[in-house]
C-alpha cells in the first residue's frame, strides 16, 4: 500500500527510472521526471513517442514494468488509479452517455460514498467555475464538443484530486474552440493552484499552457526545461525542430575555421557568419554541422545583417498582419521566412535573408548542440 | 417511364411479393380458425366467409390451453432471464478480458450453434430419463438455455465491445469496481444489445417444439406441443389447432412489434461508428 517516503517531500509527482514493456517491445525506457506542487507540466512529442502511455503509468491505467511512481510523497506504483488521488481528462472525453451532466460529475463521488449534501455543493461549485449551470441535466449527446469537454474537466475538478492528468484534451476541438479551451485551462490552473500534467503533441498548447514542458521521442526524455528554455536553448535538432512554428529552418554546412570560440562556416548560400558556440564542445575545420535558424528570426531585408542566406523565392503565403515566404538555397534545402507586413516576391526570385549571428543555433552532425 | 421511377416501382412490388410470401401462413391460420368445419374444408378455399369464435371458445373449455400457455411463460420467461443473468457477464469477460482459451471458449460457444438440435434429442432424452428430470420444467430451462446463452453471449459480447474503454478506465479513477463498471456502465450502455438477445432467447424458447416434445409428457406440456397434440387419431381439427396455434403466436407478435426498432438497433449495432 502507500508508503510515504520522506526523501520524495520535495518533489510532488516524481518518476524515477519508469519503463513500460509490452512483451519485447520497450516503449518507455527508464524516465525520471520530477514535478513541484502546484506546477503545469506539459508532455510534448511526436505520435508514438510514449508519452499518453507515460501518462497513464502516472494515472495507473498501465502497469510500471520497472521504476518508482511517487504523488505527494508517497509511492504510488503498486496502487490501484482509484486510491491515487488522480483525476484524468481523456481525449476522448469519456463521459458516460447515460447520464446526465449532474451525474457524470458525481459519479466518482457517489462511488466513495460522498453525503448528497456534499455532492450537490461540488458540483455546483465546478458548474460555477466552468459556467456548466445550464447543462446539469442534460445528457452528453445533447451537448457540443467544447461543453463536453468542459463536463470532463468539471468531473476531474469535484473530485478535489491531489493531480489533474489531461490526456490531449483539446485535440478533437476545432481551431477557435482549442484557443478558447487552453485560456480556460490555464485560467482554471491559476484558479485551483494544482498540479497538472498535460499530454499533447501540439507545441503551441505547449508553449502557451506549460510551467516546464517535457519533450518526448521514442520513450525518452530528449529535453526539460521552460518554454523559454526550450525554445533559446534547444539541446538537439529534435527539440529545435518540434518547438516552435513554423519549424526551424536547418542547413547542412562544414566548420571552415575555428577562431576564439566562433565557428566560420562553409555553405555556398551561407556569407559572414562567425557564429558563437554556446556550449563546450570543440568543432574542428572541416567538421559537418547543422545551422539551425527560426523562420521569424529572418528578415527579408539582409542589408546590415551579421549572416545572409542567398536563397530563390518559391512562394509567399499573405497571413493578413505577416508573410511567410517559402525558398530554396542553391542546394535544394527548403527555407521558411515569417516577417511582418505583407510581401509579394516572384517565383524564382534571388533574395537575400538576414539573420542575427546570437539567433544562429548550430548543431553537430549527430544532432546536439554545439 | 425514367428509370428511377421503375427503379422505385419494382423495388415495391418486389417489396410486397415478399411480404405476402411471409404473412400469408399467418393469414391462413388466422383466417382458418375463424372458419367453421365447412369453410375450412371447402375445395377451393372460400375467401369470404361468416368469422365464428366458437373455435376459440372450443379451446378455452378446459385448462389444457391456459395451463400449456402458462408453462410456456414460466420455461420461456425463467430462460431469458437465466440466460441474460449468466451470459451478459460472459459476454462482458469475453469483450473486455484477456485470459487463456478466450479464443476456444468463443468458438465453443459458437459451435453449440452448429449441430442440429435433433441429433442430441436421444442423448438428451436419457440424460434426462437417468438425472429424473423427465417432465419438468427444469428440464427445458436447462436445455433453452444451452441455446440461447450462446445467442446472448454472441450478440452482448459485439455490444460491449462498441462501448469505449476509456470509459471503463475513468469509472476505475472515479473508484468504480468491476462490478459497478458492469453494472452501472456496460449494463446500461449495452441495454439494446441485452434487449435483442433477450427478445431472441424468449421468441426461442416460446417456439421450440422438438425438445418439449421429447422431454414432457403431461405435466409441463407446452402450448407448441398442445397444438400438435390434438393432430392425433382419425380426425384432425383444423378449426382447434389454427386457434391455437393463434393464441400460441399473438403475444410473441405483439411483443416483437413492440420492441422491433429495439431489435433493429441492437442487430445493426457496432456495424457503424
Amino acid at each position: 500500500m502507500t508508503n510515504r517516503n520522506d526523501d520524495n517531500s520535495m518533489a510532488f509527482l516524481k518518476i524515477d527510472n519508469a519503463v513500460k514493456r509490452y512483451g519485447d517491445a520497450t516503449v518507455i525506457h527508464g524516465v525520471s521526471l520530477e514535478a513541484r506542487a502546484g506546477e503545469f507540466v506539459v508532455f510534448v512529442g511526436p505520435s508514438g513517442c510514449g508519452k499518453s502511455t507515460l501518462l497513464r503509468m502516472v494515472a495507473g491505467l498501465e502497469e510500471v514494468s520497472a521504476g518508482r511512481i511517487h504523488i505527494d510523497g508517497a509511492d504510488v506504483t503498486d496502487v490501484p488509479p482509484a486510491d491515487r488521488n488522480v483525476a484524468m481528462v481523456f481525449q476522448s472525453y469519456a463521459l458516460y452517455p447515460h447520464m446526465s451532466v449532474r451525474d457524470n460529475m458525481a459519479f466518482g463521488l457517489k462511488m466513495i460514498k460522498t453525503s448528497k449534501v456534499e455532492i450537490d455543493r461540488r458540483v455546483a461549485e465546478a458548474a460555477a467555475i466552468l459556467k456548466l449551470e445550464p447543462l446539469l441535466e442534460r445528457k452528453p449527446r445533447a451537448l457540443s464538443g467544447g461543453q463536453r469537454q468542459r463536463v470532463a474537466i468539471g468531473r476531474a475538478i469535484v473530485r478535489h484530486p491531489k493531480l489533474f492528468l489531461f490526456d490531449e484534451p483539446l485535440s478533437n476541438l476545432d481551431a477557435e474552440l482549442r484557443a478558447e479551451m487552453r485560456v480556460e485551462i490555464a485560467t482554471l490552473h491559476q484558479r485551483l493552484g494544482a498540479t497538472m500534467v498535460y499530454v499533447t503533441h501540439d507545441q503551441v498548447e505547449a508553449m502557451t499552457l506549460a510551467d516546464r514542458i517535457v519533450v518526448l521521442r521514442a520513450g525518452r526524455i530528449e529535453q526539460v526545461g521552460t518554454p523559454a528554455e526550450l525554445y533559446d536553448s534547444p539541446v538537439n535538432t529534435f527539440v529545435a525542430g518540434f518547438i516552435g512554428s513554423p519549424r526551424m529552418n536547418f542547413l547542412t554546412a562544414r566548420v571552415d575555421s575555428v577562431e576564439d570560440r566562433r565557428v566560420r562556416l562553409a555553405h555556398p548560400a551561407l556569407e559572414g557568419a562567425l557564429l558563437p558556440l554556446r556550449n563546450g564542445a570543440n568543432p574542428k575545420a572541416g567538421d559537418e554541422v547543422t545551422l539551425g535558424l527560426r523562420p521569424e528570426h529572418l528578415t527579408l531585408d539582409a542589408a546590415g545583417a551579421p549572416v545572409t542566406l542567398a536563397v530563390t523565392s518559391e512562394y509567399v503565403e499573405n497571413l493578413g498582419g505577416s508573410s511567410q515566404l517559402y525558398a530554396r538555397t542553391a542546394d535544394g534545402t527548403r527555407v521558411i521566412a515569417q516577417a511582418a507586413g505583407r510581401h509579394t516576391t516572384t517565383r524564382g526570385d534571388t533574395l537575400r535573408l538576414g539573420a542575427s549571428a546570437e539567433q544562429a543555433y548550430l548543431f553537430d552532425a549527430q544532432g546536439q548542440a554545439l | 417511364m425514367n428509370p428511377r421511377l421503375l427503379g422505385r416501382v419494382l423495388h415495391l412490388v418486389g417489396l410486397l411479393a415478399l411480404l405476402a410470401f411471409t404473412l400469408f401462413p399467418f393469414y391462413w391460420m388466422v383466417s382458418s380458425s375463424l372458419k367453421d368445419q365447412t369453410d375450412l374444408l371447402a375445395a377451393p378455399p372460400v375467401w369470404t366467409f361468416v368469422p365464428t369464435l366458437s373455435h376459440y371458445a372450443e379451446i378455452w373449455q378446459d385448462d389444457t390451453v391456459s395451463k400449456a400457455l402458462l408453462n410456456s411463460l414460466i420455461v420461456a420467461g425463467c430462460t431469458t432471464v437465466l440466460a441474460i443473468a449468466l451470459g451478459a457477464p460472459a459476454a462482458y469477460a469475453l469483450a473486455r478480458f484477456d485470459f487463456r482459451g478466450k479464443k476456444d471458449l468463443w468458438f465453443w460457444f459458437i459451435s453449440n450453434r452448429m449441430i442440429s438440435p435433433i441429433v442430441l434429442a436421444l442423448p438428451v432424452y436419457l440424460m434426462a430419463q437417468g438425472a429424473g428430470l423427465l417432465d419438468t420444467h427444469l428440464v427445458l430451462i436447462l436445455i433453452y438455455l444451452s441455446f440461447c446463452l450462446p445467442i446472448v453471449v454472441w450478440i452482448c459480447t459485439d455490444q460491449f465491445r462498441s462501448i469505449p474503454p476509456d470509459l471503463e478506465q475513468a469509472a476505475r479513477l472515479d473508484h468504480a469496481n468491476q462490478w459497478d463498471i458492469f453494472w452501472r456502465i456496460y449494463l446500461p450502455l449495452g441495454l439494446p444489445g441485452i434487449a435483442v438477445s433477450a427478445i431472441f432467447s424468449f421468441i426461442f424458447s416460446w417456439n421450440e417444439l422438438l425438445y418439449a416434445l421429447v422431454l414432457t409428457r403431461s405435466d409441463v406440456q407446452t402450448a407448441p406441443v398442445i397444438a400438435t397434440s390434438y393432430m392425433s387419431g382419425y380426425e384432425l381439427p383444423w378449426g382447434k389447432i389454427m386457434a391455437t396455434g393463434t393464441v400460441i403466436v399473438l403475444p410473441v407478435t405483439v411483443f416483437a412489434l413492440l420492441v422491433s426498432r429495439h431489435m433493429v438497433r441492437g442487430l445493426t449495432m457496432g456495424a457503424t461508428k
